[in-house]
């Protein structure tokens, strides 16, 4: 143990969760809520729209804010690295948002063109959530205790774990980006749909990675 | 499982019962027509036939519907705002449908002139005065503007103008560059000459600026004239005005306030008359439109001398329905037949075909893109799927009752105008009924509500199966489920977790098996076992391999696998697609993990519930008094937002999880929808 009350380094996971997450949803809502302020400009109408899309990448900020009361109100009792490795790995993966903002901001401008494509681009404009959520379950294993005395999921190895997932989570970036073109294509054509997806889904390979790497760390086999 | 077969139906009818043909084809709707134009082209069939061209009444019918659009526009920029009151919004009714029983364009034509005239011999005078009203209104008020500005002038204006020997301008000047004009124009006129200024004024342009007389003599009237203009000097027009401006200005604002009254009474005229003739309008306009339609689908046949000829697909079902229709509207002067496609597949129309439960789910494949021709039709393999993924993710009973609720409303009330409310409304009532279900077995109640301000732990009771954040009754410590190597499936997050790698596995299981069976009847045993059979094989390897607990079965297997990736990339592309292959494996890995959302989400709707009851119950606590309010408050803020976000996510997640992880195995669509020529009817009916 590294301090006398285990919660104190918690502290800094609840603190680098809903911190470095808020940031990310932060950058990538006001990314989304530019492109809504143009749409607004041009049909008032679309309000409503414009809320929708950008509260997609609210959605890593709200994952940051729920790991901290998890961390401090809940999971008082997980191992202390544990606690850091969960808000660094929610917080982290959190800045998938800025890609989902990206994305967002290109879906809501088809819907404002054509409204008969909400649900295209929805569904690519909440791609790069993956990486949050992914990030948001690692940070429950870890606090639940899913591996029980596993070295990798109760000492400082936990914060690997945090690390590895967290910043592979930032492919959620990349993957805004290719998600926000794929929208544009799909505009264009309805019928590049599925292979728009299949580009799209590509920079997801990294955050599995990331996912695997940090499974790995917290099963602790190689201790 | 695959869209309605197609068949493609020949005509060939007699010029003079054509016409009937046709508006009984399109009050039907169970064709769509094919454009013969491009096949005209082909000498040999050029030979036969030669374009048509539209029905003779398209002229007269654009016209009418130019005209009626015209009185539309009229009667919608009187008509007052609508106001729909919150019930009509809730509950919209539709109004009755009006029954019409024309039988020829030439009949409908002429109704559109008489009604169209009989409105015009109301409207027309009204309209033009009320244009007269308005344009007279504006001048006035531009008038009255620069009466304003002169008012300080106690001089009647008759007297301000050029006579023969002077000139006289009126006008506003800046005011900055009074002082400069002043001494040019009196260097100009050798001092014959006078300026006289107002008071400054504000124009409505926020400008500061003086209103001057000038007076000189004629001779210097041109030089003066062109001093002003480069002040940029802005001349006031008042030649035909009587009397002082202040006596103007009482006889402009009297004429305004007439004008405004008279327009008054005739907008409350054109109301009453919009009343009784708007709705008329909108059933002529109907009316019209399809009457074009009509007479536009002649440009896709052809003609002989004394015959046109027609071609269309027709859903299998209707074939018969459609000939006997045709048969029927000739009178015997036609001759129908009926063949298989013989287009390739993609000129197919395509058409779903789905039993009445499960049609409005056709919503979320068209979402995709339709199915080819000859591909299958997802629409009955997502119904289970997403049902169950919506309901793991959003895991909350009260949440589920009140998606049930909102899903009934929109379904039965907002369904009643709108076809796609009416199918989200149904997905929306399923998707909260298996929200409560889900909510029930991890007994989720507003989150933890019922433990926080009631003190009821319902996972220390038999009442809920799994606790998605910790231990229940039958999942804990002492009772764990099962045990796979060192790793104790002991509490909720995860029995979830592995609940939904297991749900992910079967789910692209599924969806393999189907993709292989496609393959193998269309492409034959190599391609359907390269695309999905090697990972079938992994499946069942794996899983054979983890329940009889050989791990070397598993090694083996995965060995396997990656070894025919890279002889698969070998065979697509040489080295470097071989060395890809061997990636494959992850590829497949990250379909499977990604289904590890479920659990995620799961616990975000219950961790955020939660959240917002701790939160509640702080405020409660520690404010005296009014902290009950604010609690409540916080409590009926913070879960609509969560059941709102969450809601929307549980959708678009198992949205997703379907169309990249589980279309990704067998499905491609890009087929061309269905779209029979079909009469539109909002306001009319002819049954």
């Amino acid at each position: 143990m590294v301090l006398d009350n285990p919660l104190l380094l918690g502290a800094i996971g609840a603190g680098l969760a809903v911190g470095i997450a808020g940031f990310g949803s932060g950058i990538g809502a006001g990314i989304a809520g530019a492109s809504g302020a143009g749409v607004i400009a041009e049909d008032p109408s679309k309000f409503g729209t414009a809320i929708v899309f950008q509260a997609l990448p609210q959605t890593q900020g709200l994952y940051g804010f729920l790991v901290a009361i998890l961390i401090l109100f809940v999971f008082k009792n997980a191992p202390e690295w544990a606690m850091v490795g969960a808000g660094v790995a929610t917080g982290l993966a959190g800045l998938s948002a800025i890609g989902q903002g990206i994305a967002s901001a290109a879906g809501l401008g088809a819907v404002a063109e054509d409204e008969k494509i909400f649900g295209k681009a929805m569904v690519f404009s909440v791609l790069p959530e993956t990486q949050a959520i992914y990030g948001l379950l690692v940070a429950i294993l870890l606090l639940v205790g899913v591996f029980g005395n596993s070295l990798g999921a109760t000492t400082i190895a936990a914060l690997g774990a945090g690390l590895a997932v967290g910043f592979a989570g930032l492919s959620g970036i990349g993957q805004g980006i290719t998600a926000a073109a794929a929208i544009g294509a799909t505009a264009r054509d309805p019928d590049a749909m599925g292979k728009g997806l299949v580009l799209a889904v590509m920079p997801e390979t990294f955050a599995i990675f990331g996912l695997l790497i940090a499974i790995l760390i917290m099963l602790g086999i190689m201790f | 499982m695959r869209p309605a077969r197609m068949r493609k139906l020949r005509a060939v009818i007699l010029d003079e019962k054509m016409d009937n043909v046709v508006r009984e084809l399109h009050e039907e709707g169970l064709m769509e027509l094919c454009d013969l134009t491009s096949k005209l082209e082909d000498p040999q069939w050029a030979d036969l036939l030669s374009p048509s061209s539209p029905a003779p009444y398209l002229r007269d019918v654009s016209a009418l519907l130019i005209k009626t659009n015209r009185f539309l526009d009229l009667f919608d920029s009187v008509k007052p705002e609508e106001k729909r009151g919150l019930k009509e919004l809730l509950n919209p009714t539709l109004p009755p449908k009006e029954k019409v029983t024309f039988s020829s364009a030439d009949e409908v034509i002429a109704y559109g002139r008489s009604l169209l005239e009989s409105i015009e011999g109301e409207v027309k005078e009204l309209a033009e005065r009320l244009n007269y009203l308005e344009s007279r209104i504006n001048y006035l008020q531009q008038l009255k503007g620069y009466m304003e500005y002169l008012k300080d002038f106690d001089i009647d204006l008759e007297y301000v103008k050029s006579g023969p020997y002077t000139y006289v301008a009126v006008g506003l000047v800046p005011e900055d560059r009074i002082s400069q004009l002043k001494e040019r124009i009196s260097s100009i006129t050798d001092n014959l000459s006078e300026v006289i200024e107002g008071r400054t004024v504000i124009t409505s342009e926020r400008e500061k600026k003086v209103p001057v007389i000038v007076v000189t003599l004629k001779e210097y009237g041109d030089a003066v004239s062109g001093e002003l203009r480069r002040s940029g000097f802005e001349r006031i027009e008042i030649s035909n005005l009587k009397g002082t401006p202040r006596e103007n200005l009482e006889k402009i604002e009297e004429e305004i306030k007439e004008c405004k009254k008279e327009r008054e009474t005739i907008l409350n005229k054109l109301r009453e008359l919009a009343k009784k003739w708007y709705r008329k309008l909108l059933v002529l306009h109907e009316l019209l439109e399809i009457e074009k339609e009509r007479a536009e689908s002649y440009t896709k046949y052809g003609r002989t001398k004394r015959t046109y000829m027609l071609e269309g697909w027709v859903p299998e079902k209707y074939v018969d329905k459609a000939k006997s229709t045709i048969e029927r509207a000739s009178q015997g002067c036609g001759v129908v037949e009926v063949g298989e496609p013989d287009e390739p597949e993609e000129k197919i129309p395509v058409m779903l075909d789905n039993p009445k439960p499960v049609k409005p789910f056709e919503m979320l494949t068209e979402m995709f893109a339709p199915p080819k021709y000859n591909e299958i039709d997802p629409t009955l393999l997502i119904v289970p799927g997403f049902l169950i993924f919506f309901g793991i993710m959003l895991t909350d009973a009260v949440y589920g009752l009140l998606l049930t609720a909102l899903g009934l409303f929109i379904w039965k009330k907002l369904g009643k105008i709108s076809e796609g409310a009416r199918n989200i409304g149904y997905i929306l009532t399923l998707a909260g009924i298996a929200t409560v279900v889900a909510g029930i077995i991890t007994g989720g109640y507003l989150g933890d509500f019922l433990k926080q301000f009631l003190g009821f732990d319902i996972y220390k009771t038999p009442f809920a199966l799994v606790n998605p954040l910790g231990e229940s009754f039958y999942i804990n410590e002492s009772r764990p489920l099962f045990k796979i190597g060192n790793i104790a499936v002991d509490n909720g997050p995860i029995a979830i977790l592995l609940f939904s790698i297991l749900i992910g596995v079967l789910h692209l299981f599924i969806g393999l098996v189907i993709g292989f069976k496609e393959n193998l009847e269309k492409k034959g045993f190599m391609e359907a076992f390269l695309n999905q059979g090697i990972w079938i094989l992994l499946i069942i390897g794996v899983a054979v391999g983890v329940i009889t607990n050989m791990p070397y079965l598993i090694a083996a297997t995965v060995a396997v696998v990656v070894l025919l990736c890279i002889i698969k990339g070998y065979m697509k592309g040489g080295i470097l697609d071989a060395m890809l292959g061997a990636m494959d494996i992850t590829g497949f890995l990250g379909n499977v993990l990604s289904y590890a959302r479920l659990l995620a989400l799961c616990l975000a709707t219950g961790g955020l519930a939660m959240a917002v009851n701790i939160m509640a119950k702080l405020i409660g606590d520690s404010i005296p008094v009014i902290g009950i309010l604010l609690a409540l408050i916080v409590l009926l803020i913070g879960h609509t937002f969560n059941f709102v976000m969450n809601g929307l996510g549980a959708f678009i997640h198992s949205l997703r999880l379907h169309y990249v992880e589980f279309f990704g195995q067998f499905y491609e669509g890009g087929g061309k929808k269905f779209q029979p020529f079909k009469a539109k009817r909002e306001y009319t009916t002819v049954n």
